[in-house]
């Protein structure tokens, strides 16, 4: 939340002085175009107040500045991690839900393992857990389903998981509550099993029909998502970011990100995106904080002004939505889960409400049609300064790349793809001509535009290191597989503005932060290694960070180099290790 | 849609090695007059003989015999949603071969949503088990097999001649789930009349004449013996509508060398309408179907079974019963 006694307004003068910091004798790229290589920074209130030779800097020393010798170690802007899910990462294994925990429990066992947990859970809430295994009930001579579980738990409601996740059992009082009756309609990727003559649900749900159980029961406990957020921000920190979207929250997530900044514990700036659509968890409270409720949430550290949604499908399932048809297709091009015309509505009425759009567009298809929405709120809008964001980019149609710039929006790549792996390689499924054009990086660069990462954490790494070499390399950090994969590498230098600049362009304060300049916030990491003295394969995914500072303050400290200081880092130790 | 007019699937798992291609190879090589897909996991494994191509691409095999083979993609609810697309080469019947590491109840819940149960149905779930590896199963492999038992209507135990008899007990002892359909096999010789809904236990809902329309040879049994000397068929007919529930345990309590059983019925809960009984293995579904519309309402089951597994007397009184 910050020191009340840090903000400054127009007429209140600014202290003058001597620094607090002064960071001295190191290698550092400042990504400022200007100055771009510096030996020491003067850090005063959060920001940067002098950067340049250690004498020059030296100036700025005064009887309490605190001096540390970086020791000719390489220091660099913060990375700024542009799209990632500690939540969906993380929080369902903390949530305290029924865990049978048996590998393959009988019916006996199932039915006592949900008494015990009703005994340690008194009261009318949800048994919600995992596993069953439905051979079991065949062995025994058993159908699992709501009769059953109503024999020995007909008061409370009960839904759970099948071991291979196939389908999820629930009660009568379940399906009571969660409004699945005879004359329930369907969900699209998932059915209720029903008796095939009277339509009766049998407490079978498959697949999609899950959601609707979700939907009625509580969202996923505060203190699970506020351990998934810290932990979360804790490893980023430990990695140098210092900027980061969570794209998809609920209102939920935002009371818990907002608890973790009020006991000063975000180490991260954090834009968060409300999901504008059900399809991940529910968000009750979607157009109130559209509307506004979202300035509720807001610090320094901590803005919702943003809205994600899923325009197309994935690589997996041959649903990216593609300018053309897919290979050895003659009209397929995969899918929209919204039309053109929904978008181009929401985006123009986003864009007047000052909230970035965060589309997941994974086929080119779906970027080209995403900018002609953004272009069309630019028309009618006129320049809102808003700056809206193509998640994934897998790939883009050559004649786009100039949009990005002409329209102002940012093309976030995600590293899962971009270098040979057997997971990468599943996923090259556009066809030779489409692939060579993956990641575009360098297109989009080239053209003006601005390029940025994202983890996407679980689908990949929450560590950013690992993407940052590939990005310059195309090559399989840990040597799991030889050669390069599709696309063209870009430089030291470029990729080094994608993990800051840019990701402060994409957030909309590169004028106050993502380069180490004077007037600007005093973000900055230390690292063990000098990113210009190594070959990149091999040495920059497992780059370890000694220090990272945000707005002046240390916010992970290796090597305990501020201990016992009043600049004592929020992080320091282990890191979680997930 | 009208459900009689759905294409049939059968999904054929078990784990690599158990004989799953063989089985593949022997549907798509066997002259059942369908146009099959056969969707296979593994194209290299799958030996078809020259002459029978007509033409091949990357991920496509078409055959003389009208089937084609093609690979399964990593999405089926696309490969499926396209496949019915198609209109002019939509397939009559599809078998789909689960991946060996997979649980086949996914797949089957798959053809259930609602984009699909209506123009799919599942017309069988096959196990193919390695009758001399699988008692050293253990752990995840092991539950891994369990869900593939589960899944299954008809478990095909292959390689039978290289087991003992005691093994196939203390196999049957140790895995098998009571009311389990098990069919013993050599090379994955099985009657196709068995284990798919072709020739008489087609899936349209009509009864065809006893003959069937594919020859004995392709059924992977020797020309001198029909399929008719080594499984049994009863019918039973009645005028009378029947009970839902005493049909429902009728059905479940056929013994477990009935293979199949298929039945227009006139449900006494379901007046006006008929419905089509489809049982395989130990798996039944009845479905309301079509209004009677002039006809008078009645029931026809026809039933298929091991040789000698048929005590008609014993069908006939427990079918009677089943009057409302």
């Amino acid at each position: 939340m910050g020191n009340p006694a840090d903000f400054s307004s127009s007429n209140i003068p600014g202290n003058t002085g001597a620094a607090d910091l002064v960071l001295t004798n190191g290698r550092i790229y400042t990504v400022d175009a200007s100055n771009p290589w510096a030996d020491a920074v003067a850090i005063r209130g959060g920001r940067f107040i002098a950067v340049g030779r250690a004498a020059e800097v030296a100036s700025c020393i005064g009887a309490h500045t605190r001096v540390v010798d970086l020791n000719g170690r390489f220091a660099m802007p913060g990375l700024y991690d542009m799209h990632t899910h500690p939540d969906l990462a993380l929080a369902p294994g903390y949530s305290g839900d029924l865990a049978i925990g048996l590998d393959d429990p009988t019916p006996e066992q199932v039915k006592q393992a949900v008494l015990d947990y009703a005994e340690s859970h008194p009261g009318d809430g949800w048994i919600y857990g995992q596993y069953f295994v439905r051979y079991t009930f065949k062995q025994a001579g058993l159908v699992a389903d709501r009769e059953w579980l109503d024999s020995f738990m007909p008061d409370r409601p009960v839904a759970i998981l099948d071991r291979s996740w196939g389908c999820m059992l629930v009660n009568s009082k379940a399906l009571e509550l969660a409004g699945i009756n005879t004359d329930t309609t369907d969900p699209r990727h998932g059915y209720i099993e029903r008796d095939s003559v009277t339509a009766e649900p049998t407490g079978i749900l498959v697949d999609g029909a899950y959601a609707m159980i979700h939907a009625t029961m509580p969202p996923t406990p505060q203190h699970a998502l506020k351990r998934a957020y810290r932990e979360g921000v804790q490893f980023q920190s430990g990695h140098g970011v210092v900027g980061t979207k969570y794209v998809h929250v609920c209102e939920h997530r935002l009371n818990a990100l907002k608890s973790i900044d009020q006991a000063g514990e975000l180490s991260v700036r954090v834009e968060a995106a409300i999901s504008w659509q059900d399809d991940i968890f529910p968000v009750k409270r979607r157009w109130e904080l559209l509307a506004g409720e979202r300035h509720f949430y807001r610090s320094a550290r901590l803005n919702a002004n943003a809205v994600k949604f899923h325009f197309d499908g994935t690589h997996e399932s041959r649903s990216s939505y593609l300018s053309s048809a897919w290979p050895g297709e003659s009209s397929w091009r995969g899918h929209l889960n919204l039309t053109p015309e929904h978008i181009t509505d929401m985006v123009v009425d986003m864009d007047r409400k000052g909230v970035r759009v965060i589309a997941h567009c994974t086929g080119d298809g779906a970027s080209d049609l995403f900018l002609d929405a953004v272009a069309e709120a630019r028309r009618r809008n006129g320049d809102s300064g808003v700056r809206h964001q193509c998640a994934h980019s897998t790939t883009l149609l050559d004649a786009n790349l100039p949009r990005f710039a002409e329209l102002q929006v940012t093309a976030e790549f995600s590293p899962v793809g971009w270098f040979p792996s057997s997971f990468a390689n599943a996923r090259a499924v556009f066809g030779e001509e489409r692939m060579q054009r993956a990641y575009n990086f360098k297109g989009v660069l080239e053209a003006g535009g601005v390029a940025v990462m994202g983890t996407d954490w679980p689908v990949s790494s929450l560590n950013p290191w690992i993407g940052f070499e590939a990005m310059i390399t195309r090559q399989n950090p840990f040597a799991e597989e030889e050669g390069s994969f599709y696309g063209k590498p870009i430089s030291l230098e470029q990729a080094i503005s994608v993990m800051t600049i840019n990701g402060a362009w994409c957030m909309g304060i590169e004028g106050q932060a993502g380069s180490i300049t004077v007037g600007k916030s005093a973000d900055l990491i230390v690292l063990d290694r000098n990113l210009f003295d190594i070959a990149a394969k091999g040495n920059i995914h497992n780059t370890q960070v000694q220090l990272t500072l945000l707005e002046g303050e240390v916010t992970w400290d290796r090597l305990g180099e501020f201990d016992g200081t009043d600049y004592a880092a929020i992080w320091q130790g282990e890191l979680p290790n997930f | 849609m009208n459900r009689r007019n759905s294409i049939p699937v059968t999904i054929v798992s078990g784990f690599l090695g158990a004989g799953k291609t063989t089985l593949l190879n022997r549907i798509l090589s066997s002259d059942h007059g369908l146009r099959m897909a056969v969707m296979v996991n593994d194209f290299g494994a799958i030996n078809i003989d020259s002459q029978l191509i007509v033409s091949q691409t990357q991920t496509t095999i078409s055959l003389a015999n009208g089937c084609i083979c093609c690979t399964v993609e990593s999405d089926l609810i696309e490969q499926l949603g396209r496949m019915l697309d198609n209109r002019e080469n939509r397939p009559e019947y599809i078998v789909i071969e689960a991946s060996g590491v997979s649980n086949p109840v996914k797949i089957a819940n798959t053809l259930r949503y609602p984009q699909f149960r209506d123009v799919l149905s599942i017309d069988s779930i096959l196990t193919v088990v390695d009758a001399a590896q699988f008692e050293n199963l253990e752990g995840v492999m092991a539950q891994l097999a369990m869900e593939q038992l589960d899944a299954a209507d008809i478990i095909v135990l292959n390689k039978i001649d290289q087991v003992r008899r005691e093994q196939v007990d203390a196999l049957r002892a140790r895995w098998l789930y009571p009311k389990a359909r098990l069919l013993e096999a050599r090379h994955c010789e099985v009657p196709l009349e068995l284990v798919l809904g072709v020739g008489r236990f087609n899936s349209d809902g009509k009864l065809k004449p006893a003959e069937s329309r594919v020859p004995s040879h392709s059924l992977g049994i020797t020309p001198a013996r029909d399929h008719g000397a080594i499984f049994d068929t009863w019918c039973w007919s009645s005028d009378q509508p029947l009970s839902l529930k005493a049909l429902r345990q009728t059905l479940a309590a056929l013994p477990t060398d009935i293979y199949r059983a298929k039945g227009v019925c006139n449900i006494a809960e379901v007046p006006g309408q008929r419905c089509i009984m489809h049982l395989v293995g130990n798996r039944c579904e009845i479905n309301p179907a079509e209004k009677w519309q002039g006809t008078a309402p009645f029931s026809q089951v026809i039933v298929i079974g091991k040789r000698g597994a048929i005590d008609a007397a014993a069908f006939q009184t427990a079918f009677e019963q089943c009057i409302a």
